[in-house]
């Protein structure tokens, strides 16, 4: 066997071993939280009412069951495994996690589908968790002191636009290499948002039609060119700007 | 009512639950670090990788510690913080604890119409509501992943796969996964984007241009910071800055929020 089958090897076996825990600890999160409530309601004395759960399933959970599989869907393949498991259950994927895993395999320049994109999205979802576990833990040992620097209406506008900061910042990392590509959904959805204004409140959902339209234009440059990224010398690289003039242009 | 739910055995058992998760995501470090290394990657590489997550987290970790502080006056401080260290999104918890709210008779979510039984419910519908994303991976993460690594992996194994091998080791030619997964990142980003051009335009009536500039200026400045960092890094070697970069950007993205908000 040579070093890569060696290599390969240990891969699938540590791969195999992922979904094991994976899925055991899953499981056990997932009876935690939903015994959690059973429980408090024990120490408060009173338990759920249980017809009151379902009208309200009824009311608000189709809609987050639905967005739930989508989720699941699209952001497995962009995870991986261990990322997979670790982001279904520590949450906050759309303004955290998927940028973030995304972010440490550029500064790593991993592929999808690779050992060691695998690895990467693992290091940057169990990084990141344990990052929101502690900030979280912090702030609420320190919440007296620090709720009114939070809460203080000249801080508000900052707090309010941290996903325009990420995404803006996101966006030149992404565009300037695919500037072609992204031209279209980036006009696409401005248009679609200016003519259907109430869309805008379902922006989550319609990352959908956004990304496969997006993907299908990849994959026919790609069909061309084999690869997505701009001809050498037209993309962004010596000209930064360029994203946000496009960005306050329209 | 309030001051029970801020009792110390509100805080032991959502605490608990929150250290398992920390105990299990460090053990997801630990276990990819050591895969790693082993499979021959550049400890380098996977302490930047460690780095920027960190850095990159703590903005948004801030964000959300803010949606505790906001559900704190009504649920009382440690639900909330269980909710929004563990499977929780920012948009989803305070979306779903109001609906449970109605459900259960109350006109608002509110510490002075909250009883027990209404806690409870409404605990227990913010947990069920969001936990399918766990339940499909217990089943389907393995199986999916299984068949998408199956399809590239018979792709490779096609006549070409030497010729395609070398030109995508040179960069010329990537695989499709590869691109699809960038694509569909793009095609994110450009909601997002066009949301907030379609928020200033039409948010306040369609064509009326009185929606709030704010967030496409944010947008704006933390792409033109982070094209100065990348600048940086590239032009002028300053690699370390890599792991700095989104973060640095988001800060200056969020303090022009102060200036023009």
């Amino acid at each position: 066997m040579d070093r890569q089958d060696q290599k390969q090897q240990y891969f699938n076996d540590y791969n195999n071993r992922t979904h094991v825990i994976g899925r055991i600890v899953s499981a056990v999160t997932l009876v935690l939280l939903v015994g959690a409530p059973f429980v408090i309601g024990t120490y408060l004395g009173a338990m759920p009412d249980m017809h009151a759960v379902l009208k309200g399933f009824l009311a608000v959970g189709i809609v987050w069951t639905v967005s739930s599989v989508v989720e699941f869907l699209v952001y497995t393949p962009m995870l991986g495994a261990g990322g997979g498991y670790l982001a279904f259950i520590t949450g906050n994927l759309i303004n955290m996690k998927i940028p973030c895993a995304m972010n440490a395999r550029e500064i790593a320049g991993t592929r999808a589908g690779t050992p060691e994109n695998e690895i990467i999205s693992t290091l940057s979802i169990a990084t990141s968790s344990l990052v929101t576990i502690v900030v979280l833990a912090l702030g609420v040992l320190l919440l007296v002191p620090l709720q009114p620097v939070l809460q203080s209406p000249a801080l508000q506008p900052a707090f309010e636009n941290v996903v325009p900061a990420l995404f803006g910042a996101m966006a030149y990392m992404y565009y300037r290499k695919n500037l072609k590509l992204a031209l279209a959904p980036l006009l696409l959805m401005s248009a679609l948002f200016i003519l259907v204004p109430s869309l805008i409140s379902s922006t989550s959902m319609m990352i959908i039609p956004s990304g496969a339209l997006t993907i299908v234009l990849a994959y026919l440059i790609w069909k061309k060119r084999g690869t997505i990224l701009d001809p050498p010398g037209t993309d962004l690289s010596g000209a930064e700007d360029k994203e946000d003039t496009e960005g306050t242009a329209k | 009512m309030i001051s029970i739910l801020d009792s110390p055995a509100m805080y032991l058992i959502c605490g608990l639950i929150i250290l398992f998760v920390a105990i299990v995501s460090a053990v997801f470090l630990i276990r990819a670090y050591r895969a790693g290394k082993a499979i021959g990657m550049d400890s380098d590489v996977l302490k930047r990788a460690i780095t920027s997550s960190a850095t990159f987290s703590i903005l948004p970790s801030v964000g959300i510690l803010l949606g505790v502080i906001a559900l704190s006056g009504s649920l009382g401080t440690p639900w909330p913080w269980l909710r929004l260290s563990v499977i929780g999104a920012l948009h989803y918890e305070t979306q779903v604890a109001q609906g449970a709210a109605e459900q259960v008779g109350m006109t608002a979510l509110s510490a002075a119409q909250m009883t027990p039984t209404a806690f409870a419910t409404i605990a227990l519908l913010m947990s069920i509501c969001i936990m399918w994303g766990m339940i499909l991976s217990i089943f389907f993460n393995k199986m999916y992943l299984g068949r998408m690594g199956g399809r590239q992996s018979r792709k490779q194994e096609s006549p070409e796969t030497a010729e395609k091998k070398t030109a995508e080791k040179t960069g010329a030619r990537q695989g499709f996964g590869d691109a699809a997964m960038i694509a569909m990142f793009i095609g994110l980003v450009s909601a997002y984007i066009g949301s907030y051009i379609g928020g200033f335009v039409s948010g306040n009536g369609r064509f009326a241009f009185k929606g709030s500039l704010v967030p496409i200026i944010v947008a704006a400045v933390s792409a033109a910071v982070m094209a100065l960092f990348t600048w940086l890094a590239e032009k002028k070697h300053m690699v370390w800055l890599e792991s700095f970069s989104i973060a640095g950007s988001m800060l200056i993205g969020m303090l022009a929020a102060i200036f023009f908000g």
